[in-house]
Formats: C-alpha cells, sequence, structure tokens
C-alpha cells in the first residue's frame, strides 16, 4: 500500500487496515521471532488439523511456525498493513496459511474456525479505523466465529499487575503510539482481574480448561505458570520463584523500573496472591458445557534466556500425583544459534528430566534470616551449604562441573536436605570448593549490599567482607585472596556465556570486584535501587562527619595537653636545678658517646688485620 | 494562525460562531484540519511545528493520527458542523429541493486530473432522475475546455467560489455559498468520497458515489487511496445509498457529536485574550 505494487497473492485486505501501523516490537530478531513457551502452549493447546484464526498483530513468528505445523489451515487476521505484508511474504509458499488485513468487524461473519488464538491481547484485534471494538464487543465477535468444542487461547493484561506496580511511567499518560486508547481500565467492559475474565467466559459459555500467569510482561510472555498451582502449597517454591526471577532476568528488561519486581513476586507467591498480580493472564478455554480439565497441559513453561540467546532452553513442568516432573530442551534462536557449550561452560537441557527438587531457594532463606536478625538459622543454612559442597567434593577437594553453579540462588533447601535446582549448567574443569563456596557467598553478598537487604552486621561491611563474615559462619573460613580466585572464577564463567575476549574477561573481573552500594552489578535498575543509593551516601557522609568531629575534638584535647606540656618544658628548662642538672650530665654523655665510637673503630681494625694476615 | 486555517472560510466560520469578528478571525493557536481525508488531519507534505495541537473532525482521525505519532491532538468537528448550527434550514427551503448537485473530484492547483470526462457525463445522464448541477473547482471552472465539456451536457455549472492561499483571495462566503447550493438539490453525488459529498449528506442531500474515479497526476498512495476508500466505507458508494446508514457515517466523519460550545471553543483555539479585546472594542 504504501507503494503501488500488488499485495502478495495470500494476503486479502478487508477493510479498516491500519496502512502505516506496526505491532511487531522494535527489537532484535530473536527477541521478535519470540517466546518459545507460548508457542509450546499453543501446540499444546490447539488440536492438530484445526481450522484457525490468529487475531491480533504482535504475535510471535514462532507461534506462526507452531500452527503452520501443526494446524489444518491457518487465517492470520492482522490490523497493521506492513506486518499483514510482511507475514504473507514469509509464508508465501505455505499453503495453509492466509492473511486479512484490516478490522475484525470486517471479518466475513460466514467463517467459522476450530480455535482462535488472540495471545497478543484483544487491543491488538481493534484497529484505529473504522469503529473500534470495545474488549467485551470483541470478545463476543470472536467467539461468535467460533465453533461448538472449539479452543480459545486468550491473553488479558492485568491492570494491577506487577509490571504496572514497578513501572517508573504512570499508565494513564499513554504516550505509546499504540495508546490511543490505553488499554485497561478505562475500556468499562474489560475484565479487569482472573475471577471477573472466569465469570466473563462462563456467561459465554465457554470453560476454562488452564489459566496461567504470563510474566514479565503479555508482550515478553517468557514464563507461563499455571494460575493454581501458583498459588497452591504443595507446589515445589524454589522452582517457583527461581523461575519467576528468570522472567526478570533477561538484559532486555525496560530501562528504569521503580524497584526490582523479583522479591515482590516472591512476596506475592507467600501471600497466596501471585496469580492475582500476575502482569497477564493467558487462558485456554473451550466452548463445551462437557467437564473439563486442564489435564496434559503445562504445569509451568520457562523460556529461559536469562543468560543469552545461545544457552537457550525451554523449561517445562508438570504437576502430577509424585509431585512436579520436569524436562528441558533446546530453543533454536534465530539468528544467533545456539552454543550448548563455551570454553569451559557447557548447558545440557537433557540433564533437567525427571523430578523437581522440592524446598525453598536457598538464597531465598538467607535474606529472610538476614531480615529477621537470626543468627542461628543462617549458620545452620551456611554450614549445611558448605557441608554439603564439601560433601560432594573429590579427594584433593575439587567439586564436580555441575556443583561450580550450586550458588545460593541454585540451590533448594528441604529441611536439611539440599540439591542443585537447575543440573543443566555445568563446568567442564573442576572448582576447588572453598572458591565455589566464596564464588557462591559473594553472590549473595552483592545481592545483600546492593539491594540493601537488612542484615546482622554493621553497614561498613563492603562486599568482600561481607563474604567473609558468612564463609565464617559457615564454618569455612576464606582469606581475601580466595575471594579474589572466586571473582576470577565468575568473570570467566560470564565470559565464557557471553563469549567475551581475554581483554572483556579481565575488564569484567575488576568491574565485579568492584561492586558496592553505589556501584551495583550491571541488570535492572530501579528507583529505590538509586534511593538506596543516596540514602546509604548519606548516611555514609553522616557518618564520616560524626567521625571528622569527633577527631577535631580529640585533636584539640591533645593539642591542648600537647601546649600543657610544652609549656612546663619551657619553664622547667628555665630554672637553677635544670641548667645545674644539665651540667653535670652533658660531659658524662659526651663521653659515652666518645667511647662507643673508638670501640667501632678498634673492632673494625682489628678485622681488617686478620683478614690480611 | 497557519494559513490553511484560512482555507475556505474555515476560521472565519469558527470565530462567528464564537461570538468574534468573523471578517477579522483571531489566531488559532494550532491547525484546524481542512478537508475531510483518511491520514492524520492534516495535509500531506505541508510544514507544520512539532506537537501544536491538530484540531480534527472525528474521533477515527484522532486515532489515527496518534497511532501515526501526533500529539496534542483534539476532535472539535468540522467547521460545517458549526456553520449548520448557526444556518438551520427551513421547511420553504427543505420543499423547494430539486436535481443532483455533482462534484467530479478534483485536484488542488498543482495537480491535474485524468480521465475521461466524457464518459463520466454519460454515466451522471443514465443515473440521474432530475436536472443535474455540476459544480467545479475554481481551477476547472476556469479551465474552459473541462467547464465546456459540461455546459455542452447540459449540465448548470457553479463554483463555490476560491479557497484562498497564503491567506490571499479567500473567499470567506465559500461554505455559505456551498451550503446554498447543497440545500437547493435534493441529490449529491461525486466519483468520490469527499468533504463535498459529506457536507451535501449532512446538508440534507440523498448521496451517491459512482463513476471512474480519476486518479490524480503523481497521486500519493501512502494512505492507500481510492482503494481503501472504497474497502473501508463500501456503505457510501453506489448510485443509490441507503440514506440513514450514511447518514450516520457522516456524523462520525464530520464529528457532530464533538461540536464544542462557544466559550469552550474560545479556550481551546486560545481565543479567550481576543475575545475580551474584541468585547473591549464593541464596548
Amino acid at each position: 500500500m504504501t507503494s503501488q505494487t500488488a499485495p502478495p497473492a495470500n494476503l486479502r485486505l478487508i477493510g479498516g487496515e491500519m496502512v502505516v501501523w506496526t505491532d511487531e516490537p522494535p527489537t532484535e530478531p530473536q527477541a521478535a521471532y519470540g517466546s518459545a513457551a507460548v508457542a509450546t502452549l499453543v501446540a499444546r493447546a490447539v488440536p492438530a488439523g484445526a481450522r484457525v484464526l490468529l487475531a491480533g498483530g504482535g504475535h510471535p513468528r514462532r507461534v506462526l511456525d507452531v500452527l503452520a505445523a501443526r494446524a489444518g489451515r491457518v487465517t492470520c487476521l492482522i490490523r497493521g498493513y506492513p506486518d499483514a505484508s510482511a507475514l504473507a511474504k514469509a509464508y508465501a509458499d505455505e499453503p495453509t496459511i492466509d492473511v486479512l488485513a484490516g478490522s475484525l468487524s470486517r471479518l466475513p461473519e460466514a467463517e467459522r474456525f476450530d480455535a482462535v488464538v488472540a495471545l497478543a491481547g484483544l487491543d491488538r484485534v481493534a484497529s484505529a479505523e473504522i469503529d473500534e471494538l470495545d474488549w467485551a464487543h470483541t470478545l463476543d465477535r470472536l467467539l461468535a466465529v467460533l465453533r461448538p468444542s472449539g479452543t480459545l487461547l486468550l491473553a488479558l493484561d492485568n491492570p494491577m499487575g506487577l509490571h504496572r506496580l514497578v513501572a517508573l511511567d504512570p499508565r494513564d499518560t499513554g504516550r505509546d503510539d499504540g495508546a490511543w486508547t490505553v488499554p485497561g481500565g478505562p475500556d468499562p467492559s474489560c475484565a479487569t482481574g482472573l475471577g471477573a475474565l472466569r465469570e466473563r467466559l462462563a456467561t459465554a459459555g465457554v470453560g476454562v480448561d488452564a489459566c496461567y500467569a504470563a510474566y514479565p510482561t503479555l508482550e515478553r510472555s517468557g514464563v507461563l505458570v499455571d494460575a493454581v498451582a501458583l498459588d497452591a502449597a504443595g507446589s515445589p517454591d524454589g522452582l517457583l520463584d527461581a523461575t519467576l526471577a528468570t522472567a526478570y532476568a533477561d538484559a532486555a528488561s525496560p530501562g528504569v523500573q521503580l524497584r526490582d519486581p523479583r522479591p515482590l513476586a516472591r512476596a506475592a507467591r507467600r501471600a497466596g496472591l501471585a496469580a492475582s498480580l500476575a502482569p497477564a493472564w493467558m487462558v485456554v478455554a473451550r466452548r463445551t458445557d462437557e467437564a473439563r480439565s486442564g489435564q496434559g497441559l503445562p504445569a509451568l513453561l520457562c523460556d529461559d534466556t536469562s543468560a543469552g540467546p545461545r544457552w537457550r532452553t525451554l523449561i517445562e513442568a508438570t504437576s502430577g500425583t509424585d509431585g512436579w516432573v520436569r524436562r528441558g530442551t533446546v530453543v533454536a534462536s534465530e539468528p544467533a544459534g545456539r552454543a550448548g557449550h563455551a570454553g569451559a561452560v557447557r548447558r545440557d537441557p537433557g540433564r533437567l528430566s525427571g523430578a523437581v527438587p522440592t524446598g525453598d531457594l536457598l538464597s531465598g532463606l538467607l535474606l529472610d534470616a538476614g531480615l529477621r536478625r537470626d543468627r542461628a538459622t543462617l549458620r545452620r543454612l551456611l554450614s549445611g551449604y558448605a557441608g554439603w559442597l564439601s560433601s560432594v567434593a573429590s579427594a584433593d577437594e575439587r567439586l564436580p562441573g555441575v556443583c561450580a553453579f550450586a550458588t545460593p540462588a541454585n540451590v533448594v533447601v528441604d529441611g536439611g536436605r539440599f540439591a542443585v535446582l537447575d543440573p543443566s549448567w555445568q563446568l567442564t574443569e573442576p572448582l576447588p570448593v572453598d572458591v565455589a563456596v566464596a564464588r557462591g557467598l559473594r553472590q549473595h553478598a552483592v545481592t545483600v549490599v546492593t539491594s540493601s537487604y537488612a542484615h546482622p552486621w554493621s553497614s561498613t561491611l563492603d562486599v568482600d567482607g561481607l563474604t567473609v563474615v558468612l564463609a565464617g559462619l559457615a564454618g569455612n573460613p576464606v582469606e581475601r585472596n580466595v575471594i579474589a580466585a572466586a571473582v576470577d572464577a565468575e568473570a570467566s564463567i560470564v565470559a565464557a556465556l557471553d563469549g567475551l575476549t581475554d581483554a572483556q574477561r579481565v575488564a569484567l573481573a575488576e568491574r565485579l570486584a568492584r561492586i558496592s552500594v553505589i556501584d551495583p552489578p550491571p541488570g535492572l535498575a530501579s528507583y529505590d535501587q538509586l534511593r538506596e543509593a543516596w540514602q546509604r551516601q548519606r548516611e555514609e557522609v553522616v557518618r564520616l562527619a560524626d567521625r571528622l568531629a569527633w577527631s577535631e575534638k580529640i585533636l584539640d584535647s591533645r593539642e591542648r595537653a600537647l601546649k600543657k606540656a610544652q609549656l612546663t618544658i619551657a619553664l622547667l628548662s628555665g630554672s637553677l636545678s635544670f641548667r645545674l642538672g644539665r651540667l653535670l650530665i652533658t660531659p658524662a654523655r659526651l663521653g659515652k658517646r666518645w667511647y662507643r665510637r673508638t670501640r667501632g673503630r678498634i673492632r673494625r681494625l682489628r678485622r681488617a688485620l686478620s683478614r690480611e694476615g | 494562525m497557519h494559513h490553511a486555517n484560512h482555507f475556505y472560510g474555515h476560521a472565519h466560520v469558527l470565530a462567528r460562531y464564537c461570538g468574534l469578528d468573523e471578517l477579522n478571525p483571531p489566531r488559532i493557536n494550532g491547525y484546524v484540519q481542512h478537508g475531510w481525508n483518511i491520514g492524520d488531519g492534516l495535509a500531506p507534505c505541508t510544514p507544520y511545528a512539532e506537537r501544536s495541537p491538530s484540531y480534527l473532525w472525528s474521533e477515527q482521525t484522532r486515532r489515527r493520527a496518534w497511532a501515526m505519532g501526533r500529539r496534542n491532538t483534539v476532535v472539535v468537528g468540522a467547521p460545517w458542523v458549526y456553520l449548520l448550527a448557526m444556518e438551520p434550514s427551513d421547511a420553504a427551503v427543505e420543499a423547494a429541493r430539486e436535481g443532483t448537485i455533482w462534484y467530479p473530484f478534483h485536484g488542488w492547483e498543482q495537480q491535474q486530473v485524468e480521465g475521461d470526462h466524457r464518459r463520466l457525463i454519460d454515466e451522471i445522464r443514465a443515473t440521474e432522475p432530475g436536472p443535474v448541477t455540476v459544480c467545479l473547482y475554481w481551477q476547472e471552472y476556469r479551465t474552459g475546455h473541462i467547464r465546456r465539456v459540461y455546459e455542452r451536457a447540459g449540465f448548470r455549472i457553479v463554483c463555490h467560489g476560491y479557497r484562498g492561499h497564503w491567506w490571499q483571495n479567500t473567499d470567506e462566503r465559500f461554505l455559505y455559498n456551498q451550503l446554498a447550493a447543497l440545500r437547493r438539490h435534493r441529490r449529491v453525488a461525486s466519483n468520490r468520497v469527499s468533504s463535498a459529498l459529506l457536507y451535501g449528506i449532512l446538508a440534507g442531500c440523498e448521496p451517491a458515489v459512482y463513476g471512474d474515479p480519476m486518479v490524480l497526476s503523481g497521486e500519493d498512495l501512502t494512505f492507500g487511496g481510492v482503494a481503501r476508500i472504497r474497502r473501508q466505507w463500501p456503505e457510501l458508494h453506489g448510485a443509490r445509498v441507503d440514506r440513514e446508514t450514511a447518514a450516520e457515517i457522516t456524523r462520525a466523519e464530520l464529528g457532530v457529536g464533538y461540536r464544542w460550545g462557544p466559550g469552550e471553543l474560545r479556550e481551546i483555539f486560545g481565543w479567550h485574550a481576543a475575545a475580551y479585546r474584541y468585547e473591549e472594542a464593541q464596548l
């Protein structure tokens, strides 16, 4: 349309298309290619051979690939002409995929589908052209084209989601080009909570098979967790906490936020509110009155991109009567490809297969105990951790490769039992146990110091100082040179993960060694971190000013004492008795000095004579 | 004031509506959309100061403009809506309506219409039941050969005036002339959906869109051109069009529901100080 060339043959313009609009994210290609978690959900939920309507722009290309391979026929309804045209060209050789450019209200009414996929949110279906349908009417229109027993995959942004709670920009400012109406709140027809969504679907005769909490945002749903399992008491806390943290670990996280969402996510889980506060929900529903359950659908899908695209792994977990079972698969990232190993680091997703270890994350338990100033628990956890690592070390006190990654954020504790949560990572070279312990403890110390968690020790402890204290509590005392070795090991691992050069690795090691509350590690930047850095600097300035004042005061008093002593000396040196005493002592002192000098000369002379003789 | 605000005497109509000097309208603090279009409401390739307010006709144009990166967009409705509010019709005028006023699609000064005017004339004759008045744009009105083609066909030829350029020769009565002409006719027709067609529908004419849409030489197809208009507003196309549907679309496109009161409009346009001075002068 922007040129006079004819549109591709598999593209039909149905009216209401936005001629210069795009829903594609302006990011790097592998991100645009999309979440493997969402694609896997689609693969599990959409029946094979189905006639599918993919409603709305902004769906990951990966979802299209899944549908092209699985569905009988796919109709993509895209509002932005450039997106529709690009899609039609990309799937020009795929006879099962048709692209319609335009508004949902112009979708031919006779069309019926076995599945409707609207996982980019209903506001991505709405065109700015023609009369914009509100949320409820958009849903009604989609349900109208769904066959009886058809499957609906629907996503809804949560106006009270974690992403909103930590966003620096208030959402109602709506500055983006897409905010011609602000999605969510102002549309009174839109379901604003999970309960309201379920009710709305039930009213329309649609039953929910499964509902997933999506993190970190609807657009970048890398992590999907079954909403019921997320808050259930019997779920594996360690796995869920670590998975939610993974969702926020991606380097592509949006700029500065009000605060780190990870502790909030963990607190929400403890309060049974995680599903209600999830950034978005994805629902698998069916238009049927039959009894239904989410059996066959995964309980957790995590597209783990936290270490970068080259190590990308999909973790899929299911819950059963015997606990949770998971498996890991390699995610092909285009165009980066996947490394699987680099330097001394390897990642083998096959090692994830099997039962999920139960228990809480060691890092969380340590933070909690620190906040409570509970030294006994800290000592028990730390000594248990160090003891467990020592117990698996070889005779020469070296750890097997998989345990090199047994840091507090990747270790779960169940009672007194410790286990590595994600065993897919390993080092090909064994690591000395004291270096491994120091590395783990220093990582924890970095979190405590740079996130300004309360702890039972003084504020003057820097990261390395706190590491020494923690190691002492663990019954595994370390010197600062071992900590330096741990920093080097950390830098080597990160360098292998990120493909850094030697010079970059050295620079990274220096950077890691410098970490302090005012110089935090790169990653999430939050307003509360900035505020805390300012607060800590203010406290430090107050401490230094007080100390300076105190030193001045001491100096004043010492100067006064010195002055007094000098006065006394001056007074005494002018008296008659002092002069008489000096008259007597001076000849004796001079005589002593002469005697010593002469004795030295005689000795040197004797030694010279004996050498010549 | 941007010179486009004076086109067709828009600023003059709005100043009168606000109770100000309609011959010397005060400066508007932004840009008033001066014609129906399928882009962001502003004329393409015309310089505008970034983030100055755009006063748009319809909510749909506001959404589209926002999606295209425009900000400070306010829906005020078309000046035509304000004119109709000030110039109500009466029963005698309505009873005297007759024939069709036909607007052949035109470009502006620097564009030339291609296409076969004669074929269009045959189609008009075959379609229109009563007498036909052809309204030509001032450029075509002054171009003898085009004008003669329509005259020889037996059509009455009119021109509403010159829209003006850089504040020069603006016919402030342009819209008044157009309203009077439309109210004399029972039908309004064109070969494209245009401002004139929508004005006619709002002025009570029965609409029709048919005939060669006459593509402009070098016409900018960035926003999809005629094909997109046909896709998006198919209900307005044809020799016979459902009047109620057409009226509903027109009310949305001209922003009938968005007409502000004179006091609010003075504030929106930044006319409060000018209004104070004008009232002082009147005293």
